[in-house]
């Protein structure tokens, strides 16, 4: 099983992540937010940082997700080399994360990522597996 | 669908149940066959069911599929009844367009068209990576947000005759810094002066053909003269004030009792504590997307000094915007209205003699400036009396794209389309492989297409085709 794929959008850009649990789904569609923007594969495991985002209903809960990761990688320059622990509590959804300050060298940019829309988005569950279709502005 | 004639097709409002007004779509046979295969117009219907809208929501012949609403929609709202909507504006708030006259002609340039690229490539940064060289402190970029591209003439970053001959004089009044939160000015500060990706590029272009020599007179424009086009916006500043109230609107469109057929649609009265802020935020963003234009004219200017001496010479022709929702008086069935009009991916084309048009362009209308694809044709227009009749001051921003950024990318390397350019004489220099690629002019509309449809349609007229010489990309 491929954690992500990217997909077709006229103007801008998207990708279907997969996972056996929730939690694996949020990390996978977590990585193919960061793969759409930088080359993340030489990404140091180096300094920790949390993650936290909330929403109601689980679609909103992983735009609003998906948005945290962009603010890391666009406003804090952070780039996650690992999600070490992804849990869900009420409304919402926390990560341990480790990694290091972006640095254009060593993780080329690739494209600007504007936002994670709700444009289409879909998170379903079939027979314990978890699958979300997510459109990302460009 | 309804056929009116050549260039107009109505969707009427019984097509689908909760649609408030028709959609009006100005097209061409061939757009037309176009645009049925994706969503757009679907989107355009889902547009006429917001509350409030004034007239029919409308679809220029770049449409193409957006988020929400369509690329290449606008919509009138009644300005104390209807809504405001983050989507019906985008991510990239007051994304626009700015175009500068150089004193130089195509052969003085394409002899040092290399050294140009690079000196401009230095100078100008994309900024894909999210930094520039422009350090501006938080209490600087709180003044920004407030006073827009004249903050920074005041700064030395330019001349005031360049924020005379900007859309709302590259400010726009009302804004609040305090609306805009401590999050979006934290990603947006370090990237003001860049251009940033994806579409957004600046191109050196010469005149190619002047259609109208009055106007192209009147906008200082010649054959054979040597032009720069930007195409940026408001960057992550702007990104972060679409995300934030998207992401607060859902639970207050439940308080206002709206539902509505897409959640990217997101929209709140107008008049409601939630509408006046974002209205405040994005006036505050749409400010910095002009500071940034402006910046960047200014490196530019850094750049041709360096290349060609003193002697060259940088005139700002016109700046506009194409992703905004501006506060606007108009007429309809006979009525004075007062609207907010939502233009995503349309761009305001106000006809002559209209107060708003500098003094020097009122003979000849405003100049509509319409980007081109990577390596083809730009347009510069001039608004007319139509497009108050008929599109509330507004007519297409670019030549709509056609492939997916994926499908652009098929079986094409950057290297190779970077040669088959420059065999064309076009040089291409890009912060990313990816850049060059999914920016193919494959990927496009026929930009003549559909400068045709909104000029035989009577919203803008043909001024002057601009052919590249360089681009610039993030």
């Amino acid at each position: 099983m491929e954690p992500f794929e990217v997909l077709d959008h006229t103007a801008d850009m998207g990708f279907r992540a997969r996972g056996t649990t929730l939690e694996e789904l949020f990390e996978n569609a977590a990585l193919a937010l960061i793969h759409t923007a930088l080359d993340a594969s030489r990404a140091a495991a180096y300094a920790p940082r949390q993650l936290t985002a909330g929403g109601e209903a689980r679609e909103e809960l992983l735009v609003n997700w998906l948005n945290e990761v962009l603010y890391l990688l666009d406003a804090e320059r952070f780039v996650p080399a690992r999600f070490e622990a992804i849990w869900f509590d009420g409304d919402s959804v926390f990560a341990q994360i480790i990694g290091e300050r972006r640095d254009d060298q060593r993780h080329p940019p690739r494209i600007v990522v504007k936002a994670a829309t709700y444009h289409q988005l879909r998170v379903e569950e079939h027979n314990g597996q978890w699958e979300a279709e997510v459109c990302l502005d460009i | 669908m309804e056929r009116i004639d050549e260039v107009r097709h109505r969707i009427p409002r019984n097509a689908q149940a909760g649609m408030k007004t028709d959609v009006l779509f100005f097209a061409s046979d061939p757009i037309l066959a176009h645009v049925r295969k994706d969503k757009a117009l679907q989107q355009a219907m889902n547009v006429a069911c917001l509350p409030g809208i004034v007239g029919p929501s409308l679809a220029m012949p770049d449409i193409h599929q957006g988020y929400g609403f369509p690329i290449g929609g606008v919509a009138a709202m009644d300005w104390r009844h209807g809504v405001v909507s983050p989507g019906g504006v985008g991510y990239d708030i007051n994304c626009g367009v700015r175009l500068l006259r150089t004193n130089l002609e195509a052969g003085q340039v394409r002899v040092k068209l290399r050294e140009l690229i690079d000196r401009i490539f230095a100078d100008v940064p994309c900024g894909v990576g999210g930094q520039g060289h422009l350090k501006i402190t938080e209490k600087q970029l709180n003044q920004v947000l407030e006073q827009g591209a004249p903050w920074m003439v005041e700064q030395g970053y330019g001349t005031l005759s360049d924020t005379l001959r900007c859309e709302e004089r590259g400010c726009l009044r009302e804004a609040a810094a305090g609306a805009v939160s401590a999050r979006a000015k934290e990603r947006g500060r370090p990237q003001i002066g860049t251009l940033g990706s994806g579409n957004h590029f600046l191109e050196i272009q010469y005149v190619e053909r002047v259609e109208q020599p009055a106007a192209a007179g009147d906008f200082g424009l010649e054959e054979g003269q040597v032009v720069v086009l930007i195409h940026s916006g408001s960057r992550g500043l702007g990104h972060q004030v679409c995300t934030d109230f998207l992401s607060t609107m859902g639970a207050a469109m439940k308080r206002y009792g709206i539902t509505l057929p897409d959640r990217q649609l997101a929209c709140v009265p107008v008049q409601s504590p939630e509408g006046r802020s974002y209205l405040q935020a994005m006036r505050a963003a749409a400010n910095f997307a002009w500071a940034n234009r402006q910046a960047m004219l200014h490196f530019l200017r850094g750049s041709f000094a360096q290349v060609f001496g003193k002697r060259a010479q940088l005139d700002l022709v016109y700046d506009v915007c194409h992703n905004i929702a501006k506060r606007e008086k108009h007429r309809w069935e006979g009525r004075e209205v007062d609207v907010l009009v939502h233009r995503k991916g349309a761009t305001r084309a106000f006809p002559p003699r209209h107060a708003e048009i500098p003094a020097e362009y009122r003979a000849s209308g405003q100049p509509v400036l319409i980007p081109g694809s990577m390596g083809t044709a730009s347009w510069v227009l001039a608004g007319r009396d139509g497009a108050m009749l008929e599109s509330f001051g507004s007519v297409c921003h670019g030549a709509g794209r056609l492939l997916s950024r994926n499908a652009a990318k098929a079986g094409r390397d950057a290297r190779q389309v970077q040669k088959e350019l420059e065999a064309r004489g076009i040089l291409v220099r890009s912060e990313t492989r990816d850049g060059i690629v999914e920016e193919v002019p494959e990927a496009y509309k026929d930009v003549d297409e559909v400068i045709d449809v909104v000029h035989r349609a009577g919203l803008a007229a043909k001024v002057a085709r601009l052919r590249p010489l360089g681009v610039i990309k993030g």
